[in-house]
């Protein structure tokens, strides 16, 4: 039986191979269902909101509310 | 994952060099890696009273586009616009790589880590078998883009292009970075390993060893 565990979105630049394992079929084989949280709408603001001393990042944002168990940091 | 980022600088720029950037206007999507690797970069060639930064969107399609609009001299880029961008004949003035690192809630234990690593592991010795295969995954997420739509494997530097199979990050290593974000006010308090690392968690993935609980109240991160 396959343990599910639910991730933060990533794309290719960060998480090729996250993607690759999905796409082939290797946590599967692992024995894990990965899964993709999906962000809501107003989940996505823009880093341009933050400056240098206090940033706006959506990274975390999706486990700090339980809805994902990690994310690429 | 390795990520790489460049500094990129339009065509019609003055700037050759990292240093030309001192006192310039550089774009950062401050809080994502990229930004931090656009300041290191930066820092590493001009004292940091020097450096000029501004916020600007996550999208490294909207910076590419404003960095071209000539909204500021320079911008950090991540693939496929720095492929974009060297096609358009920007230049990259310095070019950088770091690890992405996994951040995982109290809830995750060694078993299911360890899983997720084992596939991680199988698919980097994939994309390391044939890089050129795996190209579509960094310009399918920007289709509709014409720059991107544009491109063909040829144009890609598969050099840029690093994935590494995880591995426990060293204490040091976290250490170095929370001391780094200090260093720029980003991070308060002394780095504390145990409440950054969860070394069992960590060790018994890697590992393979079974049977650990979950984690009990740290994180875990691993590169």
């Amino acid at each position: 039986m396959l343990k599910t565990m639910v991730i933060e979105p990533v794309r290719a630049f960060n998480g090729l191979d996250v993607l690759v394992a999905r796409d082939e079929g290797l946590f599967a084989a692992a024995g894990l269902d990965l899964q993709f949280a999906r962000p809501q709408p107003n989940d996505l603001r823009s880093t341009a909101e933050g400056t240098l001393a206090n940033p706006v990042t959506n990274q975390g944002r999706l486990l700090e509310r339980g809805e994902a168990r990690m994310f690429q940091g | 994952m390795v990520v790489c980022g460049a500094l990129v600088v339009p065509p019609w720029s003055s700037v050759y060099t990292p240093q030309d950037l001192s006192n310039r206007l550089v774009a950062l999507d401050f809080g994502n890696g990229t930004a931090y690797a656009g300041l290191q970069m930066l820092e590493g060639a001009v004292p940091r009273q020097a450096i000029r930064t501004c916020s600007f969107d996550t999208s490294p399609a909207k910076r590419y586009t404003a960095l071209m609009a000539g909204e500021f001299e320079a911008t950090v880029l991540q693939e496929p616009w720095i492929t974009v961008a060297e096609k358009a004949g920007c230049r990259l003035v310095s070019t950088t790589f770091f690890y992405g690192s996994w951040v995982a809630d109290a809830t995750v234990d060694a078993d299911t880590y360890a899983a997720f690593i084992r596939a991680s592991t199988a698919a980097v010795g994939r994309i390391n078998a044939d890089k050129r295969r795996y190209l579509p995954y960094f310009t399918r997420e920007y289709q509709g883009y014409s720059e991107v739509d544009a491109l063909t494997p040829d144009d890609f530097n598969l050099g840029r292009i690093q994935v590494k199979a995880p591995e426990p990050i060293p204490e040091a290593d976290a250490r170095w970075d929370w001391e780094w974000m200090s260093s720029w006010g980003l991070l308060r308090g002394a780095f504390e390993a145990e409440a950054q690392l969860n070394a069992a968690v960590q060790q018994a993935a890697h590992t393979g060893l079974q049977g650990i609980a979950a984690l009990a109240t740290s994180s875990c991160r691993s590169e």
